[in-house]
């Protein structure tokens, strides 16, 4: 694994066609999956600069406004910092548009939910979701994560409750008002597992976790410094 | 029957399926010089095409999720996108059914190498004990054999293929003849600490993957990803290990896409050959041999036996005892998982590993059974690590973080904090556990198809029980906090759903009185010398040692005794 950053540093340089060239190479090698690796990176990571160079992606499913919603959306829900970029950039809208466009099901929950919520926020605020100032829309964000968290515990005292043979009969008994925000939690949780798994299955989301493996090496070893700290934080501390 | 082509040619052996046993007959008898054909009902595998070891997740646009985010809808390929799994739970045109108050799930791999290629790789000897369990508890059945019988064949098994492992000298778990194992990952140390500080034996993980080089397959790379299927051949598959080694012999002849339909008797009762369909063009081929082994699976080794019906055999072939499909038998799963502070904050290291835990817990509670209130014991695997991020990797910290900065953080926090265990425990066969020839339905190749029926005894529910507030007691033990299910949810998730763990054995058991047994010791048929079950078919029970090991040993000691009984001239 030491060469590894020397091999990175060396295929930067290399042309696509080189690139291309050294992975027809590699997988004529039995060993050489380190190299087709890394190789295989640099030209995905080409092509990606090549996309950004040729202009703005072009939606499949979504019309313009409702693509640039989940952007925003994509954006709020996995932020840019100092450590990486956002959901957005890393492909999360892109993710999305494309696997919606492939499934009438999916389709209806995205476009239907980014209406809903187009509405809503036309109710609370006046303005559509993209439209809105920030702090509306995280206040609007806000109200779903609360309302999320609130059918979550009824749900489980709910079913407690269900649960006791002594209450079984009074089963259907609607003893909680349902929220009306319902619409909106279950479309934002699908928004957000989407992005969110656009997000770390991307380069950036995967460097931003410091994913370490998907390599080869000879001899497999544990850091000690590792094993030291595990045992230093645990109840097993000397 | 429009089409029926009978092969001139007369075949040595024609072998029925192409996984463990199938591989191990294979492999066995070429090597003796034999001529084998092999039938399998999916395509040959090409691992350059198939396996997708080492790719990342953003190299294909859907990530993992599957056209059209299949995978969020369970409609995804079984293990994920990633994963060489060929099959699943459902196979198109090819159904099963389930008896009415029954759950029962059977995944079937179409393709050389069968399960093999994707499964978990443990290997576990059984015990001296497991081979009489009715002597221990008055429960189930012996087996016609002993460790004693099988012990030298597990040898020559672990030897060819590689296993890796230690010498502890624990009664439950044999030790065997060993490649070194890889050393334990930090979180595994951790499980280790609390285990010995329960007493619970926690001991380097028996795999079949090898750490050197054996018979020309290099060592294992470490990329952890031996469910994708390994490019290297540095894990046992028998496609890569067994059977395109045979191709080279020019001894062994594969056919692909071959459906077996029944196998064929004479007017005298006397086993004949194979009848098949080629599902490339849905015609029937029959071919005639000296032997058959089946070794389709049990259940579709049990169904072939059954639906092989004739004027000697009415109930089916090998089954006078009428216990083909009978007796079957899954293992008890359940799982748990943990959050474990004392990782968070930990630097950031490789944890792939050789695909799977570098440690495991085997039964250790075997003179307590009265104590426990159980009769049959489990071994303990372990789950941990920083794996590669996937589809689903972070929706339980998405949905416990909300979004924006604290979800972010939250995930950086709690990646490689969980630890998981799943409890793999014997069940004891029971008799409304079965399956049997559907009456009504039949596949889209016109072959009845079998119907399940299945049900878990207080025995596992008892054992479950055990495994789950032991998997609470290691966690908290480290330190960490039981995660996942509640109360109320717990109840209809406390035990795998039958099939699920894919150890489905026992359908044709082995037995020395041809009136309650379908094969006698060395899997030959008790009603057809030249007629041998090579899969899970004829385990007598299902000890918490996974099965695949044992059907390798017992392959291949079937097929020394076939091959001798063909150079004697019995068969």
């Amino acid at each position: 694994m030491s060469n590894t950053s020397e091999t990175l540093i060396q295929i930067e340089d290399m042309s696509r066609r080189d690139a291309l060239r050294s992975i027809a190479l590699a997988v004529t090698v039995v060993a050489g999956g380190q190299m087709k690796l890394e190789a295989a990176q640099h030209v995905h990571s080409q092509a990606k600069e090549e996309k950004k160079k040729s202009g703005s992606y072009k939606a499949k499913l979504f019309n313009e406004h409702e693509f640039k919603t989940l952007g925003r959306l994509a954006e709020l829900i996995v932020p840019a910092d100092a450590v990486s970029g956002s959901a957005r950039d890393a492909g999360a809208p892109e993710f999305i548009d494309l696997l919606a466009s492939q499934n009438d099901d999916l389709a209806a929950i995205f476009t239907g939910g980014l209406s809903w919520l187009d509405a809503e926020m036309r109710k609370r605020f006046s303005a559509p979701f993209v439209e809105a100032k920030a702090e509306q829309q995280t206040a609007m964000l806000d109200l779903l994560v609360q309302a999320e968290q609130t059918d979550r515990d009824r749900k489980t005292k709910g079913q407690t409750y269900e649960a006791s043979e002594h209450y079984k009969h009074f089963k259907s008994y609607g003893i909680y008002a349902a929220s009306d925000l319902g619409p909106g939690v279950a479309f934002f949780d699908w928004a957000r597992k989407m992005t969110v798994d656009a997000f770390y299955t991307s380069e950036i989301g995967i460097k931003d976790v410091d994913f370490r493996g998907n390599g080869s090496v000879s001899k497999y070893e544990v850091p000690k410094e590792v094993i030291d700290y595990a045992l230093n934080h645990s109840p097993f501390a000397s | 029957m429009a089409q029926v082509r009978r092969s001139p040619e007369e075949h040595e052996v024609v072998v029925v399926g192409s996984g463990a046993g199938g591989g191990s007959a294979v492999q066995v008898l070429t090597e003796k010089g034999i001529q084998v054909t092999l039938l399998e009902a999916g395509p040959m595998l090409d691992p350059a095409k198939e396996f997708k070891e080492h790719m990342w997740p953003y190299e294909v646009d859907h990530r993992g999720a599957e056209e059209g985010g299949a995978a969020y809808f369970g409609k995804g390929k079984s293990f994920g996108y990633f994963t060489t799994s060929s099959g699943g739970w459902q196979l198109e045109g090819e159904p099963y059914t389930v008896g009415e108050g029954s759950e029962f799930l059977w995944f079937r791999s179409r393709i050389i190498g069968g399960r093999t290629n994707h499964y978990g790789r443990m290997s576990f000897r059984f015990s001296d004990y497991d081979f009489k369990p009715y002597d221990r508890d008055g429960l189930g059945t012996n087996w016609p054999i002993s460790y004693q019988d099988l012990a030298p064949y597990y040898d020559k098994a672990e030897a060819f293929i590689g296993v890796t492992g230690s010498k502890e000298g624990i009664r439950s778990a044999p030790d065997g003849v060993f490649q070194d194992p890889p050393p334990p990952k930090a979180h595994e140390i951790l499980i280790k600490k609390a285990c010995d500080r329960i007493g619970i034996p926690c001991i380097p993980n028996r795999r079949a993957v090898i750490t050197r080089e054996l018979n020309g397959r290099p060592p294992c790379h470490y990329c952890g990803q031996c469910g994708r299927g390994c490019l290297t051949a540095s894990n046992y598959a028998s496609s890569q290990v067994q059977i395109f080694p045979a191709m080279k012999t020019g001894k062994l002849k594969v056919i692909d896409m071959a459906m077996a339909r029944e196998v064929l008797t004479d007017g005298n009762g006397k086993v004949v050959g194979v009848s098949y369909i080629d599902k490339r063009t849905r015609a029937e081929e029959r071919i005639r041999c000296r032997a058959v082994i089946l070794a389709a699976s049990a259940c579709e080794s049990a169904r072939i036996l059954l639906n092989s019906k004739s004027k000697h055999f009415p109930h089916g072939l090998a089954n006078g005892s009428g216990v083909v499909g009978r007796f079957l038998m899954d293992t008890v799963g359940f799982g748990l998982s943990g959050q474990v502070p004392a990782l968070e904050g930990l630097p950031h290291y490789d944890t792939d590993g050789f695909g799977g835990a570098h440690l495991y817990m085997p039964w250790w509670l075997w003179e307590k059974h009265n104590e426990v209130g159980f009769p049959r014991g489990y071994h303990i695997e372990i789950g941990g690590g920083y794996g590669m991020p996937g589809i689903g990797s972070f929706h339980r910290q998405a949905r416990k973080y909300g979004y924006g900065k604290n979800l972010k953080e939250g995930v950086r926090k709690e990646y490689g904090t969980t630890v998981g265990f799943a409890g793999r425990g014997e069940m004891i066969p029971n008799n409304h556990s079965y399956c049997e020839i559907d009456p009504k339905v039949v596949d889209k190749w016109g072959i009845p198809v079998l119907r399940f029926h299945f049900k878990w005894t207080d025995y596992e529910w008892k054992q479950a029980r055990h495994m789950e507030r032991t998997f609470a007691e290691i966690i908290e033990t480290m330190g960490g906090k039981v995660l996942g299910l509640s109360a109320a949810e717990r109840e209809s998730s406390g035990i795998s759903v039958p099939g699920t763990i894919i150890h489905e054995v026992g359908t044709a058991r082995m037995g020395n009185d041809p009136r309650t047994s379908a094969v006698n010791g060395f899997c030959q048929a008790h009603e057809a010398k030249n007629l041998f079950v090579c899969d899970g078919g004829p385990f007598v029970s299902n000890p918490d040692k996974n099965p695949t090991l044992t059907i390798n040993a017992l392959s291949w000691r079937s097929c020394d005794y076939l091959a001798e009984e063909m150079r004697k001239g019995h068969v």
